[in-house]
């Protein structure tokens, strides 16, 4: 039972996330919705599957490992793109930015 | 004034002392060791049989690995206490209670973007916090915890005057106050980070 909800609250991050990337302004809050996708949408899911699959634990574990490494990669393929965008040139939508003030 | 500097300056070596204590590194059997009980169980779940000699090529495969790459992974680790007594605390205590944690956090996160989507109540920033972790790898993984717990991304760190400062892009600024808004994003992931990492 608890699978099944598992994996639908992985596809509502999933639409929620690629909505969000439509909606948001800029660069940086749309990563804050892709990374979302991944941790919040991904890594559900492949709990669910390992939930569910009719395996020996051994092979069920492998579904754990996939989501350990995700989370793992994420957050610094995430940063790697912040950075590089910022470096780049593109001026982020906020209110208060101390970035800027340490680099002028 | 007087007794005041003199009490502040006495701070400051037992504070320099104990950096310098906690930054002693690890012997180098240890580190194979913690290296080695990181890499077996790795091999057993994506080897996938639990047979005798599986097992047995693994230990001898990973233990070769573990006593050439033995600086990759512990060369950060605090050094008080045993190395039996530490493994187990790591291995019980300390990674399934971070687990839990990091688990909530992400799916927190997740409803609050969710929500932030659909009401578009947002309010981005970029603020400057300060953090007490002085290691390489304890940085790094404090800086993956704040990108994965709710609405923050970690944009660059910045090591100035032996003080360590990250600069992180909050979704929803509540405060300025550099203290409020360390204690506001960390939460109780860096106290959990400092009894392993320096």
């Amino acid at each position: 039972m608890i699978e099944y909800l598992l994996l639908a609250f992985g596809e509502a991050i999933m639409v929620f996330g690629a909505l969000g990337i439509l909606r948001f302004p800029d660069v940086y809050t749309r990563l804050h919705a892709a990374t979302k996708c991944d941790t919040g949408g991904a890594m559900t899911i492949l709990i669910a599957l390992a939930l569910m699959a009719h395996a020996p634990t051994l092979v069920r574990l492998k579904f754990l490992v996939l989501a350990f490494l995700i989370a793992l990669i994420n957050p610094m393929v995430s940063h790697a793109i912040a950075r590089g965008a910022y470096k780049y040139g593109i001026k982020p939508k906020v209110v208060v930015d101390m970035y800027a003030w340490d680099n002028p | 004034m007087h007794f005041y500097l003199k009490e502040r300056l006495e701070e400051v070596r037992k504070r320099v002392l104990y950096e310098q204590y906690a930054a002693r590194k690890i012997p180098t059997w240890e580190r194979i060791i913690l290296t080695w009980m990181v890499l077996l169980p790795f091999w057993l779940v994506v080897s996938g049989n639990s047979r005798p000699a599986n097992v047995a090529i693994g230990a001898a495969t990973t233990l070769i690995i573990s006593s050439l790459m033995r600086d990759m992974l512990t060369l950060d680790v605090r050094s008080k206490g045993n190395i039996l007594q530490k493994g187990l605390y790591f291995m019980l205590v300390w990674a399934p209670q971070l687990a839990v944690i990091m688990m909530f956090r992400i799916l927190e996160s997740s409803v609050r973007v969710a929500r932030n989507v659909m009401f578009m109540d947002i309010n981005p920033g970029i603020v400057k916090i300060k953090t007490d972790l002085n290691s390489d790898t304890g940085i790094t993984v404090l800086a993956n915890s704040i990108t994965l717990t709710p609405g923050t991304l970690t944009l660059d760190v910045r090591r100035k005057l032996g003080e360590t400062y990250l600069y992180v892009h909050w979704i929803d600024v509540e405060t300025l106050n550099r203290e409020k808004a360390g204690e506001e994003i960390k939460g109780d992931i860096e106290e959990w980070l400092k009894k392993i990492f320096w």
